[in-house]
C-alpha cells in the first residue's frame, strides 16, 4: 500500500511462494536436461540451456495466464495469485536467458552485431517455413522485459492503475507471439511434434478457461434486480452471507459488496485499489476487509485502509427489512463512513 | 541493415539518457513525485532504475509539474 516502498514485499507467505517457485523451476530443470541426456547423448550444454529455459518460460507463462480464470472459477487457487508478480519475474528471467545464449550460438559468432544480425540475416518474412521466427522472440522478450521492469508498486502508483493495466494486458499479445515464435522454429529445427502438441494442448487450456470464467461472470452480471423501493434494491436473504465474507452485486454497471461483520453488513465498491481486485471475494482478516489477490486492506464501515495507509474505496448504504437485504447502490465518496445495517 | 542500425542506435541513446537521468531521480526525483519513496530504501531505488530508463520523459515531466506545484 502506500506507507515507505521496499525493494520486494516479502511477507512469510510470499517466501513461501518464492520457495515453491524456485524448486518447480529446479525439478524442471533437472528433469528436462536428465530426459534430454537419455534420449540424446549428444546434446550440447548450449542446446540443453536453450531448450530447457525456453521450455520453462513457456510453461510458467501458462501457468501466469492461467491463475487469473482459475482463480475466478474457483476461490482455492487464490493462493497462486497473492504472488504472481514474482512468478512473472521469474518466467521473464527465464526467456531472458533463453534469448540471450540464443542469440550468442547463432548471431554471435560473425562480425555483424547480433542484434541487426538477427534482424537481417532472415528475411524470409513471406514464407511460413523459413520464417525469421527468432524475431517474434525477441519482441515478446521486449513486451515481458517491459512487465518485469513496472512490476513494482511504485510503477501501479505513479503510471496510474489504468495505464498499468494496459500495459500488462500486452500479456496476450506477447502469448500470442510466444506460440508463433514456438510452432515457426519447431517446423524449422525438429522432426518431433511434440513440442507443437503440448503448445496446442496449452493454448487450447487456456481458451477454454478464460471462456468459462468469462460465462461465469457474465451471469453474475446479468442478475436482475426487480424489486426496488426508495433507492434501495432488494438484492437476497441475509442468510445467504456468511460471516466475515461478501457476496457481490452488480447494480447500475457497479460491482459492489456486501459484506457481514460483527453482526452487521456493510456494503463497500467490489474494486480494489491496487490492481482492480475483487474486494468481495475476499475476507475479513484482523477486522478488515482483505483484498484476496495481494492482501491490500480496507475498513468495513468506511472503506479507508488503515493508517497509515491511504486507499479508499466508495460505500453504499445497506439495510435489512424482514430478513431480507436492501442495497442502495448510489455511492457515497470514497471513504465515506456509513453506519451498516445490524442484523437482529 | 542501415535502418535496423540507425533504430538500435537511437534505442541505446535513449536508454543511455534515461541512465543519466536515473542518477538524479533516484537521490531526489523519486520523493518529490511519490511520497511513498520517503524513507524508501536504496534497494527499491535500484530496483526501479530499469523502469525510468524506459518511462524517463514521463518521469521528469512528472517531477518538474511536481516541483511547479510545490513552488505555487
Ligand atoms: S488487487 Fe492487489 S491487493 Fe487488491
Amino acid at each position: 500500500m502506500s506507507a515507505s516502498y521496499a525493494a520486494v514485499g516479502w511477507n512469510k507467505q510470499k517466501k513461501i511462494y518464492d520457495w515453491l517457485i524456485a524448486c518447480l523451476c529446479f525439478i524442471y530443470l533437472l528433469l528436462f536436461i536428465s530426459v534430454t541426456l537419455i534420449i540424446n547423448e549428444q546434446a550440447t550444454f548450449e542446446t540443453l540451456l536453450i531448450r530447457s529455459t525456453s521450455t520453462l518460460a513457456v510453461l510458467l507463462l501458462h501457468i501466469i495466464l492461467a491463475i487469473g480464470p482459475l482463480c475466478r472459477l474457483n476461490k482455492k487457487f487464490l493462493p497462486l495469485l497473492y504472488n504472481r508478480r514474482h512468478l512473472g519475474v521469474t518466467m521473464f528471467t527465464f526467456a531472458l536467458v533463453h534469448g540471450s545464449f540464443s542469440l550468442f550460438q547463432f548471431h554471435a559468432l560473425s562480425n555483424t552485431n547480433p542484434i541487426i544480425s538477427l534482424f537481417t540475416s532472415n528475411t524470409n518474412f513471406g514464407s511460413l517455413a523459413a520464417f525469421p521466427f527468432q524475431v517474434l522472440g525477441l519482441f515478446a522478450l521486449i513486451i515481458f522485459f517491459l512487465m518485469a521492469i513496472t512490476s513494482h508498486d511504485f510503477w501501479l502508483h505513479n503510471l496510474s492503475p489504468k495505464v498499468w493495466k494496459t500495459l500488462h494486458m500486452f500479456v496476450y499479445l506477447a502469448y500470442i507471439l510466444v506460440v508463433m515464435h514456438v510452432m515457426l522454429g519447431v517446423i524449422q529445427y525438429e522432426n518431433d511434434p511434440v513440442f507443437v502438441i503440448m503448445i496446442f494442448a496449452g493454448a487450447i487450456t487456456l481458451v477454454i478457461l478464460h471462456l468459462l470464467a468469462g460465462s461465469k461472470e457474465r451471469k453474475l452480471d446479468n442478475m436482475k434486480f426487480a424489486l426496488q423501493r426508495e433507492g434501495f434494491v432488494y438484492v437476497c436473504p441475509v442468510a445467504e452471507i456468511e460471516d466475515s465474507r461478501a457476496k457481490i452485486f452488480y447494480i447500475d454497471k457497479e460491482r459492489i459488496a456486501v459484506y457481514r461483520h460483527n453482526n452487521k453488513l456493510y456494503a463497500i465498491h467490489n474494486v480494489c485499489k491496487h490492481q482492480g481486485g475483487p474486494l468481495g471475494e475476499g475476507k475479513i482478516l484482523d477486522g478488515c476487509i482483505t483484498c484476496p489477490w495481494h492482501g491490500y486492506q480496507y475498513l468495513p464501515h468506511n472503506g479507508q485502509s488503515p493508517p497509515p495507509f491511504k486507499e479508499k474505496v466508495s460505500t453504499y448504504d445497506v439495510k435489512i427489512i424482514d430478513g431480507k437485504v436492501w442495497l442502495n447502490p448510489a455511492p457515497f465518496a470514497e471513504g465515506t463512513e456509513r453506519p451498516g445495517a445490524e442484523i437482529k | 541493415m542501415i535502418f535496423v542500425t540507425i533504430i538500435l542506435i537511437i534505442v541505446a541513446l535513449y536508454l543511455l539518457a534515461g541512465l543519466v537521468f536515473a542518477i538524479p531521480f533516484m537521490i531526489k526525483g523519486v520523493t518529490v513525485i511519490d511520497e511513498g519513496a520517503h524513507g524508501s530504501s536504496w534497494g527499491f531505488r535500484i530496483i526501479i532504475i530499469p523502469g525510468v530508463m524506459v518511462f524517463w520523459p514521463f518521469l521528469l515531466n512528472k517531477w518538474l509539474y511536481a516541483s511547479k506545484m510545490k513552488r505555487s
